[in-house]
């Protein structure tokens, strides 16, 4: 390691506010159990009985899935916001408007909440996400389950 | 009825679950993964896109692992360490970017320990709520130290100059014992009795229920003679007058020998018959 003695001050901070962080991962559990990230440490050859290193990556691993999925949810939200004014713009005001108190009045619709409902992680946000970091992923359009999956419901009743 | 049986077997083994070591961790990690996409505010969620993302964050880890551990065998060490780690950090966030990437490996300037990656990662972990796994994992370890402590008289000690990490010898004492005796009552092949039972005492006893006794020296030499050299010594050896023709038959035709010479012919037939098992068994 290579430290710059001019900086020496600086150095101290940044070593001091190391080791907090790592001591405060002696107290953190992270979401990713310490036993998985054991096995994988073993099965890659990485040999450390340091707790604080096995938290370390773990911490590190979580982040980035936290990431990843935080930039799919705004991908998601995003998407829903351009279909809300997609229908915006087709439907009058003033029928939206007595929908959404018609719905009120039933006590269905908070509307915040249905949105909440809304949020699925899917292949498309996912897969756009997953770009700024690397991964590209690449889905198919439909999964043909089945002869029938395809056709229309008219004809497959024939 | 023994296809019925196969049949039931092999479907009562398919039914069973198959534990998977490799699908236990991936469900493991799924759980913890789903985990985090509900902290981010996902609700619901593809079962593609989750194991997809599982599949990803497993890539990651490993990637990440290994590249420290890489880090640490090029310096020439076996145990990393955290700086091992912040270089594989920093490799690892070269694609999103982040601060000091451009000053990386600037020896003069730089400290690994300053890392702009380290600290996001203390933000992180200060920022977010602590998100425990689920379930308690039963460590592999503790079985395996209790396996350990069951037999500690069968271990050797080891020398200081063997890691730790190869396995032990196998007891080279109790090989012995083992190998006399077997489970399922096999036996060595020098042991077995094909071949204890070709001694010349089975021969011997066949003999002395025969009333030719002294006329049957040996066996073994009339064997020799009988394949080397056809019918013709074997006269001699036998005693027995027989024709010039028969001399030179060969085994199928021996029984005619016996049937011309009126000596003794019970007891050729079974002296016959003593030479066929001999040849059998030898």
């Amino acid at each position: 390691m290579n430290h710059n003695p001019q900086s020496s001050d600086g150095k101290h901070d940044d070593d001091s506010a190391l080791s907090d962080f790592l001591a405060s991962l002696m107290d953190y559990a992270p979401t990713i159990p310490d036993e998985l990230v054991e096995h994988y440490l073993a099965k890659s050859g990485f040999q450390c009985p340091d707790v604080r290193l096995i938290r370390l990556v773990a911490v590190a691993t979580q982040k980035f899935v936290a990431e990843v999925a935080s930039d799919a949810l705004q991908h998601c939200k995003a998407r829903q916001a351009a279909v809300v004014k997609d229908k915006r713009e087709k439907q009058q005001k003033v029928i939206y408007l007595c929908l959404l108190s018609f719905l009120i009045s039933f006590g269905l619709s908070d509307p915040l909440l249905e949105q909440d409902k809304r949020l699925i992680l899917t292949m498309d946000d996912l897969s756009k996400s997953l770009r700024e970091y690397g991964v590209n992923v690449k889905h198919q359009e439909y999964f043909a389950d089945s002869p029938s999956t395809g056709i229309d419901p008219a004809s497959r009743e024939e | 009825m023994r296809k019925s049986r196969s049949k039931r077997k092999s479907n009562i083994h398919l039914q069973q679950p198959t534990i998977n070591p490799r699908d236990f961790q991936f469900m493991i990690t799924k759980v913890a993964v789903s985990q985090i996409c509900k902290s981010v505010g996902f609700r619901r969620s593809c079962v593609s896109a989750l194991e997809t993302l599982t599949l990803v964050a497993t890539k990651y880890l490993e990637t990440l692992v290994k590249s420290a551990a890489s880090f640490s065998n090029a310096a020439s060490r076996t145990q990393s360490n955290i700086l091992d780690l912040t270089n594989a950090l920093h490799d690892m966030s070269l694609q999103v970017g982040f601060m000091g990437a451009s000053t990386l490996y600037d020896h003069n300037n730089n400290c690994l320990l300053k890392s702009s990656v380290l600290e996001s990662l203390s933000d992180f972990v200060s920022s977010t709520n602590e998100i425990p796994f689920a379930k308690p994992i039963e460590r592999a370890k503790e079985r395996e130290s209790e396996e350990v402590n069951a037999v500690p008289g069968s271990f050797q000690e080891r020398g200081c100059h063997i890691p730790e990490w190869l396995p032990r010898f196998p007891d080279v004492g109790g090989t012995n014992e083992n190998c006399d005796k077997r489970v399922n009552g096999e036996q060595l092949w020098e042991n077995s009795s094909s071949v204890l039972g070709c001694q010349i005492d089975g021969f011997e006893e066949k003999r002395c229920g025969s009333n030719n006794v002294g006329k049957l020296p040996k066996g073994r030499s009339r064997i020799k003679f009988r394949v080397n050299n056809g019918g013709g010594t074997r006269v001699g050896l036998n005693g027995i007058s027989c024709n010039y023709v028969f001399g030179q038959s060969k085994d199928e035709e021996e029984a005619e020998p016996v049937a011309v010479c009126e000596k003794s012919v019970k007891s050729q037939e079974k002296q016959i018959l003593v030479y066929k098992r001999r040849k059998k068994l030898c």
